[in-house]
């Protein structure tokens, strides 16, 4: 039941906006949603209050492949641009619980990512990114899971109609890995799904159309290269 | 920068039916939301699903987006966030974290200056700085990392009925203080 006393509902609301509701009653009021226009105003109300607070979510690259499947997905695809056969749909909840069940040290590596400092690491990898003309664009520094976590120095803009996508190439490898479309500044934190970093692995920035390359190689310019190499032990 | 059309707009053009559009939308947000999904769901793969999902959402509601109620950004992320909740509730989100690192970075005491961004944040920030603590640190662990009562409960070794008599309370006065 959606309250009609005013101050019930707006608590309710806030709730709603907040996430702390239980599923059925959460579900209820996404269900009431379409009709109830006074709920509508004020669970916009607080979503507009709260919003600024997603600041605090770090921000992170999708999987390179996302896109895709969200294009497969939507009404009226064309069908042979069906996605090409996924793990199923059961076995993917499977891993969902699974997920949960091994949560500790899954929530501990995922927060690992977030902290900066770290007492006495084990050597770090990292790099600066340089333009072609050896300017420094951006610090890459490689995160205990894996991960690469990248802020930009000297941000420029780029045109409406290019994106940036991030590529590393292992040594010894003949073909760059998409790491997926990053921002044109700030700090992102990617992680590879198919390899690691590791020392001399090249890291590369390219220009690229909307959506990014669609060739599995960089198509544009490589504005930004650089070299992951262990940190100094200081 | 430059001629670039803005969010709302590409929304409008979203409703119209333009894919590219949504494209468009997905290319410049699309990090920032993810990273959204994935500080509730701590899990990529859950992320993908909720953003993926979100996405669908955006393409068939775009037209009740309203400029005149908020940023579209503000839009965008209130469709991630739900989305990720729903999918968090899905797997049981009941359960009490025990992780005692759970949520440490967003109720850091300097983490509410990257809230402070804009003049609305600004004001957020200064509101919830007059919160009683344990009340602020339970508003922003339901909100960035989407722990249920039970959750916050657990991780402010409170008594469940305790943070839920809070946590409405906490809103109920930052509503005031932002009026």
């Amino acid at each position: 039941m959606i309250p009609t006393d005013p101050q019930e509902r707006e608590a309710l609301a806030g709730e709603y906006v907040l996430g702390t509701l239980d599923a059925r009653l959460a579900a209820e009021v996404a269900a009431a949603l379409p009709s109830n226009i006074a709920l509508r105003e004020v669970v916009a109300a607080w979503e507009a209050r709260l919003a600024p607070l997603t600041a605090l979510a770090a921000p992170e690259a999708p999987p390179p492949d996302l896109w895709r499947k969200i294009e497969a997905a939507l009404p009226g695809a064309a069908p042979d641009e069906a996605p090409e056969p996924r793990p199923g749909f059961g076995a993917r909840w499977g891993r969902l619980w699974q997920g949960w069940a091994i949560g500790a040290s899954a929530v501990a590596a995922g927060l690992a990512g977030f902290i900066l400092l770290q007492p006495d690491p084990p050597p770090r990898l990292m790099t600066v990114l340089l333009t072609s003309g050896d300017q420094p664009a951006w610090v890459v520094e490689a995160q205990r899971g894996g991960a690469l976590r990248l802020a930009s120095l000297n941000p420029q803009p780029v045109d409406a109609d290019r994106v940036l996508q991030l590529w590393a190439l292992p040594q010894g490898a003949t073909a760059p890995t998409s790491l997926g479309l990053i921002p044109a500044a700030g700090e992102v934190t990617v992680t590879p799904e198919t390899l690691r970093p590791q020392p001399g692995m090249l890291i590369e920035i390219s220009l690229e159309p909307p959506g990014g390359s669609t060739t599995g190689r960089p198509t544009g310019p490589v504005l930004f290269i650089g070299r992951l190499s262990a940190a100094g032990n200081s | 920068m430059r001629t670039e059309p803005t969010l709302a707009t590409l929304l409008v053009s979203v409703a119209g039916g333009d894919r590219g559009a949504l494209r468009s939308v997905y290319d410049r947000q699309s990090v920032r939301l993810f990273g959204v999904a994935n500080a509730i769901l701590r899990d990529r793969d859950a992320a993908a699903d909720a953003l993926q999902d979100a996405f669908l959402r955006v393409s068939e509601r775009a037209g009740q987006f309203d400029a005149s109620r908020g940023e579209a950004s503000a839009w965008l992320a209130g469709i991630v966030r739900h989305a990720a909740l729903d999918l968090a509730r899905k797997r049981g989100r009941e359960l009490p974290s025990d992780d005692p690192a759970l949520g440490d970075i967003p109720v850091a005491p300097e983490a509410l200056e990257a809230v402070a961004a804009t003049a609305e944040g600004r004001r957020l920030r200064d509101c919830l700085a007059a919160l009683d603590e344990k009340n602020r640190r339970g508003i922003l662990l339901a909100f960035v990392h989407g722990l249920s009562h039970a959750q916050v409960a657990a991780r402010l070794e409170l008594p469940l009925g305790t943070v839920k008599a809070w946590i409405r309370r906490g809103l109920l006065q930052l509503r005031e203080c932002l009026a």
